[in-house]
């Protein structure tokens, strides 16, 4: 009894992590979406801490079956590569480029989405016409011409993504601040003096970041995705190995070695599917209503 | 000088259908320390008369016309960052619902903390500190520990206990609620309201409430103002009110809450007739379709708030032609006017 009391006083107190926890409910979802590409991640490092080689090196006869030789145990390529050298070489580009341009991504379409939320009108008009045109143009066909018209490097490849991904992330957050600027509890907040950042920064933002996040983490597996296919087609940055141009590469001997192909999209295959899981956990997580379930 | 005067505010909202003249031409004042309650139904204008008061009217809304001098300057006019400055400083405001008027995803107390920073210079640990001693003010048992609480966490008395307490932090000379108890309960409601007339007391801020529960209005407000179709028809003193009310709306309103009267199984005192639509106001008195005293005056002409010549100066006011007028010369205007 009074342990019972004791804890509902306690309540407001107890910790936002056992919350957290109590909600999402269950420990398969939370390692399938947190493990999994933190594990990504860090196997990417490590690999690369263990395997110093240079990819672009021809470090032994062409085209080795995996476990023909344990020097190369994953095999090589058409011109004698190392295949693991190859993937471990390629996993920090794909990752830092993924993580790099869904940033510019989310950082774009947040300040868009707010910006035309908020103010609404005319401000809002013109950027959602501005959405709007770059909705209709197919994403990947874009990014295919800005790159080809700028010189394909990492920076442009970025540059590039982020250019083209930000409008779906732009009419979720305006969706957001057009809804939270009906709410009552910001009406109370413009009563009391807040000026408009001030409303922005304590009332808008965090309301309306759970679905940006989780957006975010759909955001970075379709930017690895996009570089990849980049690659593929010949447009990534040459002076640097990619999962997405080793799959280019490979296309010629698909028939004879399809692991020259195939390991490497396994790679681009396992990395989006950490961060698609990732959301999924976190729209889980920090939806309020699926808690009681 | 009253703390705030509203001279002839107009707010009309454009739609479609027309203009809906919500506010047309609303006097009142309030001194320092008064509560002055606003009363009427629904869409009598109560409400976006206080809006109108702050600015906080979103297109299609707006204001017309009108002046709300408060501490002599105009509200109405006044440039967006001193009218910022008076939000939450001088003037603050409570809404009718407390479980969306606070942010669900900060602590109540952090949000008590961020209205007291927004008009006053202090650290962080300090606004946290008045705080709590603000929510210990109204109120709250253990405020040291439910500042930590999230709204959902606290029931809805609790919740708007929270929202009086933004609203105070500042010590502001005016506080306007908002049907501050209609979501509560019964308990809830004497709670809050007995709270809202120690701290009126204590801080010595006038208190506008906007209500349309007449046993709210006799039991805290000194003066109340009667709305009917976006007009105050009638203005005085509570008391007078209850006693000898002198527009026919507030003798009707009254006669329906006297219901020991009412004899078991037959119809309950009621105003006969609708309140007309505000895109289609009748020309004159917007009351005359419904009253049983209404003459050709009051079809023709909208009468004005004016003290009654049957009173002393008690501050009195009816906007009724068969008060203001004798009923013989009433008729002799709408002669004048018909030929």
């Amino acid at each position: 009894m009074t342990a019972d009391i004791l804890s509902k006083v306690e309540g407001p107190r107890a910790g936002r992590l056992s919350r957290l926890r109590a909600r999402h409910g269950g420990l398969r979802p939370l390692l399938l979406g947190l493990v999994l590409p933190l594990g990504v991640i860090a196997t990417a490092t490590l690999v690369r801490l263990i395997v110093r080689g240079d990819p672009w090196e021809m470090a032994g006869p062409p085209l080795l079956w995996p476990g023909e030789d344990d020097q190369f145990p994953l095999g090589t390529d058409a011109l004698g590569r190392d295949i693991l050298t190859g993937i471990a070489a390629g996993a920090p580009v794909s990752l830092l480029i993924g993580l790099v341009s869904a940033a510019l991504t989310v950082g774009l379409g947040m300040t868009i989405g707010a910006l035309g939320g908020y103010y609404g009108g005319r401000v809002d008009a013109v950027l959602m016409r501005v959405t709007e045109l770059f909705q209709t143009v197919p994403q990947f066909i874009l990014a295919v011409v800005l790159v080809a018209i700028i010189k394909p490097s990492v920076a442009t490849i970025v540059i590039a993504i982020g250019v083209v991904s930000w409008p779906p992330t732009a009419r979720l957050m305006r969706a957001q601040f057009l809804a939270l600027r009906e709410r009552e509890f910001v009406q109370a907040a413009r009563t009391l003096g807040m000026g408009d950042w001030q409303l922005i920064r304590t009332q808008f933002l965090p309301n309306a970041l759970p679905p940006i996040i989780v957006m975010s983490s759909l955001t970075v597996a379709l930017a690895i995705q996009t570089e990849a296919a980049l690659a593929f087609m010949g447009l990534g940055d040459p002076n640097v190995m990619t999962w997405g141009g080793m799959v280019g590469a490979g296309q010629q001997d698909l028939m004879g070695a399809w692991y020259v192909c195939g390991l490497p999209g396994l790679a681009i295959l396992v990395t989006v599917l950490a961060f698609n899981l990732l959301g999924e956990w976190l729209n889980d997580a920090l939806n309020p209503r699926l808690g009681e379930r | 000088m009253a703390l705030l005067e509203v001279r002839g505010l107009k707010t009309w909202f454009d739609t479609a259908r027309g203009t809906v003249r919500a506010v047309d031409g609303v006097d009142f004042h309030v001194d320092r320390g008064e509560t002055l309650a606003l009363v009427g139904e629904s869409g009598s204008g109560k409400s976006v008369t206080a809006y109108s008061l702050l600015r906080l009217l979103a297109p299609p809304g707006r204001v017309v016309g009108g002046r709300a001098l408060f501490d002599g300057v105009d509200l109405l006019t006044l440039d967006a960052a001193r009218l910022r400055a008076l939000r939450g400083g001088r003037i603050a405001m409570i809404f009718q619902e407390p479980m969306t008027a606070l942010n669900p995803v900060m602590t109540v107390g952090a949000q008590v903390a961020e209205a007291v920073r927004l008009h006053s210079p202090v650290s962080r640990r300090q606004a946290w500190d008045r705080a709590v001693e603000l929510l210990d003010r109204v109120r709250i048992p253990a405020a040291a520990t439910r500042a930590r609480s999230y709204p959902h966490e606290l029931s809805g008395g609790m919740r708007q206990r929270v929202v009086i307490a933004m609203a105070l932090a500042c010590q502001p000379d005016l506080l306007i609620a908002d049907e501050p108890t209609t979501a509560l309960d019964v308990t809830t409601q004497a709670q809050i309201l007995d709270l809202l007339r120690d701290l009126q007391r204590d801080m010595g801020m006038a208190l506008i409430l906007i209500t349309h529960d007449l046993g709210v209005v006799a039991e805290v407000a000194d003066r109340a103002a009667v709305f009917y179709a976006g007009r105050v028809v009638e203005q005085g003193p509570v008391a007078g009110l209850f006693d000898r009310p002198r527009h026919p709306y507030t003798r009707g309103l009254l006669a329906s809450l006297r219901l020991e009267n009412a004899v078991p199984g037959t119809r309950l005192p009621e105003i006969a007739g609708t309140v007309p639509s505000l895109l289609d106001l009748p020309p004159g008195c917007a009351f005359a379709p419904r009253c049983g005293q209404a003459t050709d005056a009051c079809r023709l002409a909208t009468p004005v708030l004016a003290t009654s010549m049957l009173d002393g100066g008690d501050g009195w006011q009816a906007a009724c032609w068969a008060e203001v007028l004798s009923i013989p010369r009433a008729e002799r205007i709408a002669e004048l006017a018909l030929s």
